[in-house]
């Protein structure tokens, strides 16, 4: 008898350790692959040298999938503390009213932090001046290319495309030469935001929607008009290809690393995949700036990729140890990691002065493009990007568009019903947060 | 109190043991279904944070707007489509695996593997089998005719590859049990046709598919149950709603409209407009069955 109760109480008291209190902090986001691996050893540092906090990071699926989620564990009254929301969703976050802006949370002593980031990115996510959400993983689309092919096709391979129409002169050359097509890229409304953005063009009114809330957009601008015909050119001519598939991203990789396509479009956060694939499948991987119309002064990317957002409703404790998680998340030394891993642009200037000492980019020619690309990025309206409630919708009213311009309807048609639907959506959306 | 008829002496023991299922239908399905048909009478914000009541505009829109008319014909041709092709396909196929051929076993095996294959397997194949450029058809098609058809990105094209799919993967459930109402139909009444001098024609028409109807009514329900459910998959892996809206179907808009675009009163209401399709399909089924449909004595 005395025998058991001296071991019942030595088990209790090994067992006190895990009984003292850690403070919880959920993290749900919607980084996938061998993303969630890399987040996963992130997130095991944090707790292991902050052991009075421990942070679960949980992947829900696609960026939708993750909103979803979130919405539904908020009015179970079950919501995560942190929530990783895609850039075109801030709208949607901010009238959901379930957030509360980072920058209340932050002390006057953390502010150098937030002064550390980036101007483009700062930029977008600054509402009317304050930091809302914090940028975690900010991409832009880059131009990919075989340099093995264009060196096949009598093309200078360190002079890649900088225009439209050097695109489409590129793609003859390179159709002459037998490869089956010039360039890819998903077919995504992403893209075409951008190419509005480079001409210094907006979307919506109201200043994109940033001065106040937007109530018309802009389908059928003529800065609009220039994307679509360049596009339906490319595809007419046979230079373009998608492999049928609406925001097909795999599918234009795919295209690209089987050599099929000598250019490929899409972001920069694939650059470590597209490293690799080019060493597996040998040939020379070179990036360079997004192509851009002729005759403008190039404006620059909008920010793309997404932010981390902060539930209210929590106990000062947690949020504390909330907000200690997001600085140590996105401070230097992770965000030099997380670009080296992926491809994602480091937000921070410490961040990119690290890299700079290192002599990263010198040496990892492949990361620069999307790096200068950003940093000559003009701050104005149009690069900041629009901020608009029903965006998914308007892509697929996009991308729509672009299908039936493809398919043979005239291009000013199809974007006079493009704009209709997309007021018409506006305006519904517009009225269901008066 | 004691029943007159039935199963069970006692009414309250009989109550008892169909409680849990009663409250399990309540919970899952009939108090969402109600909530639903509630809903569609709202224009709901974002998050359900804030409703406004706005009547029967969202039938209205439904109704009246192009886009959601091009939905409801294209549900229709996907419907009718996928319902036919499987049903006929099953049933000849099964003909053929009653047959006493060697392996027969073996066939009956791989004719039912593709059901039970998951949907969004059976998907990502046939976006792998039919890619324009990478695809196998494609490069068979280049092969033999050289040309490359663009499988996903036309119109017609991409309602034939999902139709294709959605057939492929019901036929194996077709044609089980088609081949276990075959071998319910009495040998000598076929001996007996055979002896008087029936076609093989004549046979299968006016005596085995009269005796095979009771399945065929059961396999038509359960097939337009499925291709008006099941064949999300397929659209949002294969099409993304297709070229311009020309693949999606009443389903894909529902999950669109819900998830994506987060419109939850439109939604709702669509998803009442299913309802009352898939309910009236049902119902029109069973009276034809009165009068098409023979059952054993």
């Amino acid at each position: 008898m005395r025998r058991f109760l001296l071991v019942t109480i030595l088990i209790l008291a090994s067992a006190i350790p895990v009984w003292a209190k850690k403070i919880k902090v959920t993290f749900w986001h919607a980084m996938g692959g061998s993303r969630t691996a890399f987040i996963q050893r992130m997130v095991e540092d944090f707790n292991y040298t902050h052991p009075q906090i421990e942070v679960t990071a949980e992947h829900k699926g696609s960026y939708r999938d993750t909103l979803n989620a979130a919405i539904l564990a908020f009015k179970q009254g079950k919501a995560p503390n942190i929530v990783q929301i895609f850039e075109v969703g801030s709208q949607l976050a901010l009238d959901s009213k379930i957030f509360m802006p980072f920058q209340d949370l932050v002390k006057p002593t953390d502010y150098a932090m937030l002064d550390d980031f980036i101007k483009p990115v700062a930029n977008y996510y600054k509402i009317k001046g304050k930091f809302n959400s914090i940028p975690f993983n900010s991409s832009n689309p880059i131009l990919y290319y075989n340099k093995t092919l264009f060196k096949k096709a009598g093309l200078d391979p360190n002079n890649p495309p900088k225009t439209f129409k050097e695109v489409i002169e590129a793609c003859k050359k390179l159709k002459q030469a037998g490869i089956p097509y010039g360039i890819t890229w998903p077919l995504h409304s992403w893209f075409v935001e951008q190419w509005i953005a480079e001409q210094g063009a907006l979307l919506a009114n109201n200043e994109n929607g940033r001065k106040a809330r937007a109530t018309d957009i802009y389908v059928d601008s003529p800065a609009m008009k220039r994307i679509m015909s360049w596009w339906k050119t490319l595809y007419d001519k046979g230079y373009y290809a998608y492999s049928g598939k609406p925001e097909d991203w795999d599918g234009a990789n795919n295209l690209f690393v089987s050599g099929q396509a000598a250019m490929l479009i899409t972001s920069t956060s694939d650059v470590t995949i597209m490293q690799n694939a080019a060493y597996e499948h040998n040939f020379e991987l070179g990036t360079a700036f997004l192509p851009v119309p002729d005759g403008i002064e190039r404006n620059g990317v909008i920010v793309g990729g997404a932010s981390l957002w902060v539930t209210k409703g929590h106990s000062p404790q947690v949020l504390e140890a909330t907000k200690k998680f997001l600085l140590w998340f996105t401070n230097t030394e992770n965000e030099v990691r997380w670009h080296k891993g992926t491809g994602y642009f480091p937000v921070r200037e410490s961040a990119v002065e690290v890299l700079k000492i290192q002599h990263w980019f010198d040496k990892n020619p492949a990361y620069r493009a999307a790096f200068d690309q950003l940093l000559s990025t003009k701050t104005n309206r149009a690069t900041q990007g629009a901020l608009l409630g029903m965006f998914p919708e308007l892509r697929t009213i996009i991308t729509d568009a672009v299908q039936k311009i493809f398919a043979g309807t005239p291009i000013d048609q199809a974007l006079a019903e493009a704009d209709k639907r997309a007021d018409a959506a506006l305006a519904k959306y517009n009225r269901s947060v008066q | 109190m004691q029943a007159k008829n039935g199963y069970f002496k006692n009414n309250f023991l009989a109550l008892v043991l169909i409680l849990p299922t009663l409250v399990i239908l309540s919970l899952f399905l009939y108090y969402p279904t109600i909530k639903t048909f509630i809903l569609s009478f709202y224009q709901v914000a974002f998050l359900g944070l804030k409703k406004v009541f706005v009547g029967l505009e969202n039938y209205k829109i439904l109704l009246t707007s192009s886009e959601y008319l091009q939905i409801f014909k294209n549900t229709f041709i996907f419907v009718v489509w996928s319902v036919g092709l499987s049903l006929a396909i099953g049933l000849g196929l099964a003909l053929l695996a009653n047959h006493k051929v060697k392996g027969k076993r073996i066939y009956r095996l791989l004719l039912i593997w593709p059901y039970a294959l998951p949907p969004a397997v059976a998907g990502v194949i046939f976006l792998f089998m039919f890619n324009t450029q990478t695809g196998i058809i494609n490069y068979l098609l280049n092969h033999l005719i050289g040309q490359k058809w663009a499988w996903l990105s036309n119109p017609t094209l991409a309602m034939a590859v999902v139709i294709l799919a959605s057939v492929w993967k019901a036929i194996g459930y077709n044609v089980v049990f088609y081949l276990a109402g075959l071998q319910n139909i009495p040998g000598d009444v076929l001996e007996a046709a055979l002896i008087d001098g029936a076609s093989a024609w004549t046979r299968f028409w006016k005596i085995t598919f009269p005796l095979l109807s009771p399945m065929t009514l059961f396999l038509l329900v359960m097939n337009t149950i499925s291709a008006f459910f099941d064949s999300f998959a397929f659209i949002d892996l294969l099409t993304k709603g297709g070229p311009a809206g020309s693949t999606t179907v009443l389903i894909y808009s529902i999950y669109r409209d819900g998830f994506e675009y987060f419109k939850t009163g439109l939604a709702a209401a669509e998803s009442v407009f299913l309802f009352g399709c898939v309910v009236i399909l049902t119902l029109i089924q069973l009276k034809c069955s009165q009068k098409m449909v023979h059952y054993a004595r």
